[in-house]
This record gives C-alpha cells, structure tokens and sequence, in this order.
C-alpha cells in the first residue's frame, strides 16, 4: 500500500492524541453470492486510527464501507487480516468497545425514547431505574428531556438521529462507528446535527470513525479522512484536514479556503475511478 | 401511573371541547342516525311486504316473528344457553389456538431451519379448510363442547402460526444488528425485539381468527352438537322455523362483533404508541 499521506499544515489547536485506537492490517472480504462464485468486496485494509481522533471514509457507493464496519464491529468475520484494538479486553466481545450509529435511526416505535435510549444499559442487566436515571440524564443534557417520555413517531428526523446518538454513547463505547448518520435528512438539520455531533462527541473525548459518500461533511467535520478505491476496496489516499478542530465548528469550516481544495483533490480521487468504472 | 396525572384534567378537557371535535361528534351523531333508518326502513319494508302479502312468512320469517321468537326463546332461557355455549366454546378454541399458534409462530424464529422444513406443512394446512375436519374430530371427540373447542382450536391455531411466524421473519436485519452491536444474546433479541416487532401482526391473526374460530364452531354444531346457536339454527332450519333461524343468526352477529370489539380494545391498548 502507498496511500500518499499529504498534509495540510494545520495546528491544532486541541491536538489529538497519537496512538493508535483501532489498527485495521490487511483487512480481506470475500463474500460467497447465489452461485456460489466468490466476489471479492474488501481487497486490502490496512488503517490505523487514532486516538480521539475523527477520521472520516469515503468512497464510491457500493464500495464495501459498511461491510467494513461490520467487520471492525464484530457482527461479521474478516476473511483475512487482522483488526487491532488497543484497549483489548480479551474476556468481551470486540464490539462492547464499539458503539454503531446508522443512516436510519433504527429507533424502536414501541418504546418510548427513554425506554429506546436506555437499551444498551438494559441489555447489560442495569436496573430498570438505573437506566432511566442515566437516560434521563444524558436526554436533558441534549434537549430531549421532554420528550423522553414521547414515542419515536412524534419525533422530526434530526430529534429521532440525536436520540440514537444518544443510545449509542449512553454505554460508554471508546469509539464510535457513523455509517452515513445524515443521508436521511434534510440540508439545514444536516448542517446543525454535523456541528452538534462532533461537539458531543469531542466532549466525550471518543473515537470516531465517520462513512459518507458527502465530500463536503468529511471535510467539515473530520481530522483525516480516508478515500477509499471501487470495489474491490482498498484506501486510495489519506488526507489531514482538521477544519473543524481548528474553527471548532463545521460551518465555519466550511468557509475555509483548504475546504474547496481539499473537496476538488477528493473529487479527483473519486473521479478517476468513476472513470475507470465505466471503461 | 400517567392515567392518575391525566384524570382530573380529562373532565376540563370534555368541557371545553373546540368547534372542530364538536363537529366531528355530530358527524358520527349523523352517521349513526343514518344506520338506524336504514335498519328501521328495511324492517319496515319486509313488515310490509309481509301484512301484504308480497313476501311468504314462511320461506322468510317476518320482523315480528323474529320478534316474537326471541322474546319466547329469552324467557325460556334456551337462547342465552344456546349463545353461552356457542361464545364459551369458541372463546376457548379461540384463545387457545390463537395464543399458542402465535407463540409457536415465534418459537419458530429461533429455530430458522425448522422453520424452512415446516413451512410446506404450514401453508398446505393453511389452505385446508379446517370443516373438512370436522367430521374427524367429532368421532375422536365426541358431539360435546370438547369437540367444538378442538375444531376452532385447529382452524385458528394454524393462522396463528404462519402469521407470527412470517410476521418475524420479516424483521429489519439492522435492528438485529444493532441489538447485537449493542451486546444482546439471543434470547434478549427474542423478548426485546422479536416479540413487540411481531405483535401488529399477531393482532392481526387475532382479528382474522374470530372469523375463523366462528366458522369452525358454527360447522362443527350443524354436523354434531346437542346445543349452541349452531343446533339452534341447524334444528329450526329443517323445522321451517324462519323466525328462529333469524334469532339464531343474529345473535351470532351479535356475539362476532362483541369479540371483534373486545380484540380492537386490546389492540388499542397494546398500540397505544403507534397513534402519537
């Protein structure tokens, strides 16, 4: 792998720390279709993570990114290669270090949002007042403590996604996967929800690792981000962006000079293999 | 516990009812209204026919026959027994085969692979009309209640089944993995997910079922039974008793919707979520 590493010369004002969360070393998927014909979805990925760092993934659709966090999380098996965590707990599972948030917010229309926040806790045997304490904690400390009590159905999309950031953090994961988390909403709540995550998130001090298909998201909310090739996938290039560290808001990241280069260099990354797709 | 803090709201709430929930009452006011004239206008019109001589009392009964039959088949007693035994023994049926099918139904997603073998039996059971058993279950049963309850246990169970059991194998694979990316064994997928995602469609098993169970009873009374509104309109139809048969079908009618109705409560009771 010669993914060129290019650096923008940003200072951080609040540096990240340097070692490594999640160490991905040749990461390898094959998956076995109807057939029975074998279709490679994951070449090679080999990514270090850091630390409290926000690291973002993009890359063409279809390219084998949510395949990859399932892999990291543990719900399937890597054909090859392997993933190291550095808080390896040996006696639990990868993915209780794992907190995983998606394009739908996967909230469940039965419970309540206190109840739907308070899951995770629920499912590792908290009591049920233990976890409506904390649940009811963490909903008020992010606008949502009158609606607790409200069922998902009542909810707009940005309300329902902060929710199931919520469920996500309340059980305390070190990093934190987001497959996609604002596809489903609309431009404005976007722009707001962006700022809002990654200030939640910077204040938990979690590692996040970010997949969009949104160039323009990756640039203002990330630290790094990493372009990934079509199908199958293999990290392309790696860029140091640290807009939104050094403004400490995504939008005024945006406004940045470094963000219309950083999007055309991305663009030309994707670009090329769109190109290279069609021949 | 959220009843006692709305309580004494709710008398205020009636009081000052806006202009729109208002209309909205006289709407259903009308509609109701409406139903009646149409009830009263083909009595009417049948009683008519009748005391003129347009329509024979013997091949159709007339309202004040029917009329006249209940109020005989009340004081006697013979129609709130009949209706008790025809209501205990589909209840159970009912209940039983409905309650237990659904459970299997969810069992089954545990187990994928029975599921796969079984799923053949299922639908060719699933087609079969469950009378065509009757005469069957009545020989191995008897033509007492027991019989009764088997057949519409039988007829309700099998729907019961498939339902829940599609029902849950058509849960999103995201909410699974998101259960499991939050650390949930098995068994906690079940009760936590499996079960509340398969409730609308087990409801609505229940609602197909009373039909079901109806039918299966109602058969398996005309084939073989010493009571029950089945007998009683199985007899009177061979006796050309009209009026008694009209007795007998609408106290059947009577006995569906009040089932239908107690179903609807419990729906709305378990549902109360998806009306926010």
């Amino acid at each position: 792998m010669n993914a060129a590493v290019r650096t923008a010369a940003i200072s951080d004002t609040e540096p990240y720390k340097q070692e490594v969360a999640i160490s991905l070393k040749h990461l390898r998927k094959t998956f076995e279709d109807e057939d029975g014909n074998l279709v490679e979805v994951i070449r090679d990925i080999t990514l270090d993570v850091r630390e409290k760092e926000f690291i973002s993934i993009v890359g063409p659709s279809g390219c084998g990114k949510t395949t990859m966090f399932n892999i990291i999380s543990s719900l399937i098996e890597p054909s090859d290669g392997e993933i190291i965590l550095r808080k390896w707990r040996p006696k639990e599972r990868r993915g209780s270090q794992i907190g995983y948030m998606l394009q739908r917010d996967l909230l469940f229309p039965w419970r309540t949002i206190l109840d739907n926040v308070s899951l995770g806790l629920e499912l590792s045997g908290a009591s049920k007042a233990e976890c409506h304490d904390k649940a009811y904690d963490y909903l008020s400390r992010y606008g949502l403590g009158d609606f607790a009590k409200a069922y998902p159905s009542a909810l707009s999309g940005g309300m329902r996604q902060r929710a199931a950031l919520i469920r996500t953090l309340i059980t305390d994961p070190d990093i934190i996967l987001l497959d996609e988390p604002f596809s489903a909403l609309d431009y404005q709540t976007r722009l707001v929800l962006e700022d809002e995550i990654v200030s939640i998130l910077r204040e938990f001090g979690k590692t996040v690792v970010l997949i969009t298909h949104d160039i323009g998201e990756a640039i203002a909310m990330s630290d790094r981000i990493a372009v990934m090739t079509q199908r199958p996938t293999m990290v392309k290039n790696l860029y140091d962006v640290g807009l939104a560290r050094q403004y400490g808001s995504c939008i005024k990241a945006r406004s940045d000079a470094r963000y219309q280069t950083l999007f055309d260099e991305i663009w030309a990354d994707l670009d090329i293999q769109l190109g290279a797709h069609r021949s | 516990m959220s009843t006692v803090l709305t309580a004494p709201s709710s008398p205020a709430v009636k009081k000052t009812r806006t202009p729109r929930q208002r209309r909205a009452r006289q709407i259903i006011l009308q509609d109701n209204a409406w139903r009646c004239v149409i009830i009263g206008l083909i009595l009417l019109l049948w009683q008519t026919g009748v005391d003129h001589k347009f329509i024979d009392p013997f091949l159709m009964g007339s309202p004040a026959g029917i009329g006249a039959e209940a109020w005989r088949m009340m004081l006697s007693g013979q129609l709130l027994t009949d209706t008790m035994a025809t209501v205990k023994a589909t209840v159970i049926g009912f209940l039983g085969g409905s309650i237990l099918g659904s459970l299997s139904g969810l069992l089954l997603w545990y187990c994928k692979r029975l599921a796969r073998i079984l799923d053949p039996f299922l639908i060719a059971l699933n087609g079969l009309p469950k009378i065509s058993l009757a005469p069957m279950i009545i020989i191995w049963f008897g033509s007492g209640m027991f019989s009764k309850v088997a057949l519409a246990f039988i007829a309700t169970f099998v729907v019961a089944t498939l339902t829940a059991y599609q029902g849950s194998h058509q849960i999103d694979q995201s909410l699974v993995n998101l259960m499991r990316s939050l650390g949930a064994k098995q068994q906690q997928i079940f009760t936590k997910l499996v079960v509340p995602a398969t409730m609308p469609w087990i409801i609505s098993a229940f609602r197909l079922n009373i039909g079901f169970a109806l039918i299966a009873e109602i058969g398996g009374e005309f084939i073989s039974s010493d009571t029950g509104l089945g007998h009683l309109i199985f007899v009177n139809g061979n006796l050309f008793n009209l009026n008694a048969v009209w007795v007998g079908v609408l106290a059947l009618m009577v006995v569906a919707v009040a089932l239908y109705l107690v179903v609807s409560q419990v729906e709305k009771h378990l549902f109360s979520w998806s009306r926010q």
